[in-house]
């Protein structure tokens, strides 16, 4: 059993070893506070320990095991958010050059994908929505992927566990995130955020797919050129 | 000192004594017995739900289907529920009135009458919670965080042709929410002014007992803090049944602005019931470790810290909820400060222990047990402190688990804590002492049961407020199918146990031991009076030569010096 679901995302390791440095500390406050908590159960019960000794700590000098305590946990915490500042500014606040950029649209109850169409930009009348419960995104492998977030009408929430991306959309705000992926495959799509009736049927794919692949079938998208598949992006 | 009673003489009737009662003692009793109700209620739903994650499609024992809307509107309902009209009259209304006209060596609260209302305006808040089941497509189902725009509008329930009318779930929801709130306020103001005019004399501040120290400071925390969440709700309201758009941003609102009223609440709310459990603790410990609280006025600097800072700390829960991302260093920073004062405290409970000559009376195990779990509750906080784990964590099953490691002892620990230690009191019995070890240990075990392997659950990515998980076989596999089972048949032994303890509680009433003024050899006040302490507490009123906490000191005899015991200790 791994505790986590596969990696795909550049970042995502970062994430996993937060987690296990997070971990490490939190089982060594829990043995020390279970040991601090037992211990004075088994040696003082009232059979071992007749009278008990009067002690107030009200000294600052009786605290002071406290305050040792309370300031290796404020430092461990520090030392978190320091080390943890690195992975939340390249998964929050970075700005990468975009291969390729996408617009998702979170709506009761799928989401919707918006490809640039021929002339390469996005929310131009000639963009490609995908629009439909279960449909796939596809993305290339390995290449810088931006995605606008929107949602349409409720608050949505675009979740790839296997990418350790997650972010909230909220309706009149877009919201860009990045991801860049290795490993090819198909991977669900979920929504975090309740968000109605059919929350949790709410799942799309993410295809990863070869940079020729992907192109064939970006290729094909063009070719079906369908009137359908022409309209402009599903949440304005 | 003026003459007791003068004023007041105890009601004959039936109805004035045991229903439009105005006396603190049978009005904490109603609250309790209220949210013993509500208890039932949320259980209930809980135990439909949970069985439905496990055996999802099913026809659920005593239930039926469950489908999709149910679904939703049961765990909403359910959350709701537990924190506001089951920990609420637990924890703050409940334990406050039993207790601070005693503890604190009076009558009665300071305006009785007014008292008497908040509990009657609590009773019909519940009636509204529960009524909003059977109105026209069932209760609201948006989450018990009632993000808009979910909620401002008919995609709730997906029902458009009920949702403009005020008697249906979103109103009424809102209804009952506001409704206690009222009652809350009500019932604090009098917490706060009784304890600042009516106590006893020589009750100096730094000789009150915690638990009314930390009564006070949950109430004021909860003033503070429920102004904006109650403006946020009404323009809900209006947004509802009027058809504003403050939560719209097709006219120009901000959904993510009720975020933030909610959480500048919704996060004070959870220390709110924290600190009374608290208190319940820093009463109970000392006198079963015969040793002074550890720090007794260290530990209420500490909290009145915490309580300051626990008004900024509220978009923790909003970190990836399109919040500038900037923002989220310095709440990381907030949270992480405020957990230290509270690991403060529960050091400080510990120490109490060492040194001490321990005493496994029944409140004693339940308060330890307590502790035990929110260890856990207080660690795996740790993980979603840190921002950039909540990116993966946030919403999934790891939240789930963690804040029920902190809410479920919060709320039941602490309440049956203070049930098993102030039982003697309030009724003159004791309770049974076997049948509470049973009970004991078959909701510790059961509820970490249920509880534990959900952390797992959430590490592989499986999503909250989702009631068949079909869609997910990627996530829904094995051993997680296995760990929903697992949780499922804890919970429903975890529920069925708490029949052992209304029987207990029945049981004792009719035929327990007959408890004496003091059983345990307390100092606190409320254990001078008679138990059960009569209509107006005290003749002669108490005076208080001593601090709460005083046992085992070397200059007395006994190893107890209640506190209006004239006697004088020689400091060394
Ligand atoms: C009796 C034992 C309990 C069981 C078996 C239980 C079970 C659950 C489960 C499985 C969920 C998640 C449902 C989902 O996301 O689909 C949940 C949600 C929740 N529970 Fe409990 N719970 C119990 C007691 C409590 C207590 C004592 C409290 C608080 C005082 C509480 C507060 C909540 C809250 C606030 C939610 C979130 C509701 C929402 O998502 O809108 N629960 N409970
Ligand atoms: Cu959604």
């Amino acid at each position: 059993m791994t505790i986590f679901p596969e990696n795909i995302s550049t970042y995502g390791q970062e994430i996993d070893r937060l987690f296990y440095t997070i971990s490490a500390l939190v089982a060594v406050a829990f043995v020390i506070s279970l040991f601090v908590l037992l211990y004075p159960l088994f040696n003082n019960s009232a059979k071992r320990v007749k009278k008990a000794t009067y002690f107030t700590g009200a000294k600052r000098k009786h605290f002071r095991w406290i305050t040792f305590a309370l300031v290796a946990l404020a430092l461990s915490d520090f030392y978190f958010l320091y080390a943890e500042h690195g992975a939340w500014v390249t998964i929050e606040q970075t700005q990468v050059k975009p291969d390729f950029h996408v617009s998702i649209t979170g709506r009761q109850w799928n989401w919707a994908f918006t490809y640039p169409g021929l002339d390469g930009k996005l929310y131009t009348p000639d963009d490609i929505v995908i629009n439909e419960m279960n449909s796939e995104l596809h993305v290339p492998i390995n290449k810088n992927i931006v995605v606008d977030l929107w949602a349409k009408d409720v608050l949505h929430s675009f979740f790839v566990p296997n990418i350790r991306l997650k972010q909230d959309c909220v309706p009149g705000r877009m919201i860009q995130r990045w991801f860049k992926l290795t490993k090819t495959g198909t991977y669900d799509i979920a929504c975090a955020e309740l968000c109605g009736l059919l929350h949790g049927k709410m799942r799309n794919f993410l295809v990863v797919e070869s940079q020729e692949k992907f192109n064939g079938y970006i290729d094909s998208l063009y070719k079906k050129n369908a009137p359908a598949l022409t309209m402009t992006n599903p949440s304005n | 000192m003026e003459t007791p009673h003068s004023t007041t003489h105890a009601p004959q009737g039936f109805w004035t004594k045991y229903l439009f009662s105005t006396d603190h003692k049978t009005i904490g009793i109603q609250y309790m017995i209220t949210g013993l109700f509500m208890a039932a209620v949320g259980g209930f739903l809980a135990y439909v739900f949970r069985y439905n994650l496990a055996f999802p499609g099913e026809s659920i024992p005593l239930f039926g289907q469950l489908d999709a809307m149910h679904y939703n509107a049961f765990v909403t309902n359910h959350g709701m529920i537990m924190v506001l009209f089951v920990g609420m009259p637990f924890l703050v209304s409940g334990l406050g009135n039993l207790l601070i006209p005693l503890m604190i060596g009076t009558d009665d609260m300071a305006f009785p009458t007014l008292n008497m209302m908040s509990f009657w305006i609590f009773l019909v808040s519940c009636l509204v919670m529960v009524a909003a089941f059977f109105v026209p497509g069932g209760a609201f189902g948006g989450g018990w965080t009632l993000y808009p725009p979910l909620s401002a509008s008919g995609y709730v329930n997906r029902n458009p042709a009920f949702w403009s009318t005020f008697f249906s779930a979103t109103p009424m929801f809102i209804l009952g929410v506001a409704l206690e709130f009222v009652s809350m306020l009500m019932g604090g103001i009098n917490f706060l002014v009784t304890t600042i005019n009516k106590r006893a004399e020589g009750m100096t501040p730094f000789k009150i007992p915690l638990i009314v120290w930390f009564l006070n400071i949950a109430t004021l925390d909860f003033m503070v803090s429920v102004g904006p969440l109650v403006a946020g709700a009404v323009m809900l309201l209006l947004d509802n049944v009027v058809g504003t758009g403050f939560y719209d941003p097709a006219r120009g609102g901000d959904p993510v602005l009720f975020q933030h009223l909610f959480w500048f609440f919704g996060h004070p709310e959870v220390y709110v019931l924290l600190l009374p459990a608290l208190g319940v603790m820093g009463e109970i410990i000392p006198v079963f470790s015969r040793k002074p609280l550890f720090a007794y006025r260290t530990i209420i600097y500490l909290s009145l810290i915490a309580a300051v800072l626990s008004v900024v700390v509220w978009a923790h829960h909003q970190f990836i909820a399109g919040i500038d991302p900037r923002m989220a260093t310095f709440f990381s920073i907030g949270t992480i400060i405020i957990s230290i004062p509270f690991a403060g405290v529960f050091l400080s409970f510990m120490a109490t222990l060492w040194g001490g000559s321990i005493r496994f009376t029944m409140p004693m195990i339940w308060a330890l047990g307590f502790i035990g779990l929110f260890l856990i509750g207080g660690l795996t906080g740790l993980y979603l402190g840190s921002s950039t784990f909540d990116i993966y964590a946030h919403d999934t099953y790891f939240v789930v688990a963690h804040f029920h490691y902190t809410m479920f002892p919060v709320v039941f620990f602490g309440f049956f804590s203070a049930v098993y230690f102030w039982f003697p009191k309030f009724t003159g019995k004791h309770l049974n002492h076997t049948l509470g070890m049973i009970h004991f240990w078959l909701t510790f075990i059961p509820f970490n049961v249920t509880f534990f392997v959900l952390f797992f659950n959430g590490l592989a990515g499986q999503h909250r407020r989702v009631n068949e998980y079909s869609s997910f076989s990627n996530i829904m596999k094995e051993p997680y199918i296995t760990f929903e089972k697992i949780s499922t048949i804890g919970a429903i032994v975890l529920m069925v146990s708490q029949f052992i303890f209304l029987y207990n509680l029945f049981i004792s009433l009719r035929k327990g031991r007959k408890a004496e003024k003091n059983p345990w050899d307390s100092n606190t006040l409320e254990w001078q009076a008679d138990s059960p302490p009569v209509h107006g507490n005290f003749n002669p009123y108490p005076v208080v030569y001593h601090g709460p906490y005083e046992y085992s000191h070397p200059s007395s005899e006994q190893d107890f010096v209640p506190q209006d015991n004239p006697i004088v200790l020689k400091t060394n």
